[in-house]
């Protein structure tokens, strides 16, 4: 019972594929990507700005896609101050995206302070991936986006 | 030091003049009061402890004798707990009969060891309850101070022994004490950050909420009915406050944050919002309306605390860059910076019974440590030192005790010291990390 349903299945998906592959490769396919903030900062490092650009055309790309915008922060700090921190970061990298055109109904900022660190380590190297905004698209023809990770 | 720990052998008399003088002369350890017929020892702040002989219940065997081991138990945890006595051995001849009945009290065999306080009864079955018959003499004056009985059913031993227990620190102190109190924190010991809430000496924890999320900033309301926390269920961090006798949950229906919350004089929470754009604190009701917004400034505004009276407030701000403390006069609205040492402070919490403000401060080293300053910036004082990351202080109801989380075993765990800084112990024994505790107002 099991094995057949699973090829069948299988053979679905290969047919649905070969139909429609043609149409998603069609567009040069955009990846969201994270910005990243200096120590108790908010303000976007000048390298961000061309991620930000990248992680519009995404937007652009999938008309109907949505985006959550999450901020993070190290683990030093106290976390209340954090989660406050957190917020300032994905709502500067929100900000910038709604000047440069992106539509603010579609994106969500949201703080998860020092709640879900990316990096485990405890230092500079790990506490630097872990001062971000992190990018989730949702819905639209997207390429998928890269899940936000788990805490520990 | 108590000087009644060293004056084995030395006369009455001379002991009562030694701590007269001490009471005219120098900071009083000990204060005879006839207000109302009651003794009140007032102690000077970290001054020494009540040397005190805490007697077993006596009691006429079987369950009565088993009642009276657990009550002693729980009296003398108690009182250990507290940090105010100096528990002494009963010396042999203390009591004249030892057959289940009282005898006299034996004044001269109690001021021989150094005693100044004792404590002891008689457990018995009445009606079907347990009864605990206390007495509680000045061993000095030789005076009954209190006589008091306590009646329950067989699983509520625990809190007879408290009841006695804070019946005792009142009367020598002149505070209400905390024996009723509780405190919530948050554990991620199921997998996920919930509430969970536990007696003020780490006993009876109780998982509060099961929301499979991350919920944090736990705080109960001045009378134990709501429970306010931050969780983000909805995919964000909101508020919510908990009706703990009809579960009824009411939340901040607003866009963006919401963290850390405090309650004000009870009947008003004061939390962070952020769906005007910047961080800054607003009061909102138990149903969730928000009745004004209290800070104005660009920059993160957060973790509001206040005075008892309400009319304060402290909380942290980063209007200077780093985050400092600031304290704001809720009438005027006028604001002024309290903390100029060290370059990231954090976490107030206002002591319930004073003017003076807990906070943590990052210190260059890399350790986090908690602080003690006078509402006016006087007084500075380092409570915690050498111990890696110490963070979230909340003072006890009668502001004797500090409940906070330090990492210096290894994991975050929950602490509690002396307001002072002496004293300090785990909390309690439980799996995963603890974090941010809240001391219940009620006591």
């Amino acid at each position: 019972m099991f094995i057949p349903g699973m090829l069948f299945l299988g053979a679905c998906c290969c047919q649905e594929d070969v139909v429609v592959a043609p149409e998603v490769i069609a567009p040069p396919s955009v990846e969201l990507g994270d910005i990243f903030f200096d120590y108790d900062k908010s303000e976007l490092r000048a390298e961000a700005t061309q991620q930000l650009q990248k992680n519009f055309d995404w937007m652009k790309q999938n008309v109907t896609g949505t985006l959550i915008v999450e901020g993070h922060c190290d683990e030093r700090g106290t976390n209340e101050y954090n989660m406050a921190l957190g917020e300032r970061r994905a709502n500067a990298a929100k900000d910038y995206m709604v000047n440069i055109g992106a539509d603010p109904a579609r994106m969500q900022a949201v703080s998860f302070g020092e709640e879900r660190p990316f990096a485990l380590g405890h230092d500079e190297a790990s506490w630097a991936q872990n001062r971000r905004a992190h990018f989730v698209g949702q819905g639209g023809a997207a390429p998928a986006a890269a899940p936000a990770p788990e805490a520990k | 030091m108590t000087t009644c720990g060293m004056n084995s052998g030395i006369s009455k008399g001379i002991v009562t003049a030694v701590l007269l003088l001490w009471c005219l002369f120098l900071s009083p350890f000990l204060l005879h009061a006839e207000e109302q017929g009651e003794y009140i020892a007032i102690r000077k702040q970290g001054g020494g402890k009540i040397a005190l002989v805490l007697d077993r219940a006596s009691a006429k065997g079987g369950k009565e004798s088993e009642w009276a081991k657990e009550l002693d138990k729980t009296v003398k945890d108690g009182l250990i707990f507290s940090n105010l006595f100096s528990i002494l051995p009963p010396p042999s001849n203390v009591r004249a009969g030892s057959d289940g009945k009282m005898g006299g009290v034996n004044f001269g065999a109690l001021s021989s060891v150094g005693a100044e306080v004792y404590a002891g009864g008689a457990v018995s079955k009445k009606g079907g309850k347990v009864n605990l018959d206390m007495e509680v003499y000045d061993t000095f004056g030789t005076k009954l101070l209190l006589k008091k009985s306590y009646s329950g059913k067989e699983d509520q031993l625990r809190s007879m022994g408290h009841a006695f227990c804070a019946d005792l620190i009142e009367l020598l102190t002149g505070k209400k004490s905390y024996f009723g109190s509780k405190i919530v924190f948050v554990s991620n010991k199921s997998g996920s950050k919930e509430v969970y809430q536990c007696d003020f000496d780490g006993q009876g924890v109780q998982q509060i909420t099961s929301l499979r999320s991350i919920s944090l900033t736990p705080v109960l309301s001045p009378d134990g009915r709501y429970l306010a926390y931050t969780s983000y269920t909805s995919g964000r961090p909101t508020l919510y406050i908990k009706n703990l006798a009809d579960n009824k949950i009411s939340s901040v229906a607003k866009n963006g944050v919401s963290v850390d919350p405090s309650w004000r004089n009870g009947s008003e929470v004061a939390t962070t919002l952020s769906f005007e754009g910047d961080q800054e604190i607003y009061l909102v009701r138990p149903d969730g309306g928000i009745t004004r917004r209290l800070t104005n400034s660009k920059g993160i505004d957060v973790s509001p605390t206040f005075s008892a009276d309400g009319r304060q407030m402290a909380f942290v701000s980063s209007r200077n860059g780093l985050p400092q403390i600031f304290i704001q006069d809720m009438q005027s609205g006028l604001t002024r910076r309290l903390t100029y040492s060290g370059r990231y402070n954090t976490q107030p919490s206002w002591s319930p019974s004073g003017n003076k403000i807990a906070y943590t401060t990052w210190e260059k080293t890399g350790e986090i440590n908690i602080f003690v300053i006078n509402a006016d910036g006087s007084g500075l004082k380092r409570l915690t030192s050498g111990a890696r990351e110490n963070e979230s202080p909340s003072w006890s109801p009668d502001g004797s005790m500090i409940v906070f989380t330090s990492n210096r075993q290894g994991g975050k765990k929950l602490y509690v010291m002396s307001s002072n800084g002496e004293n300090q112990r785990r909390l309690l024994q439980v799996d995963g990390d603890q974090m941010q505790p809240s001391w219940s107002l009620f006591r």
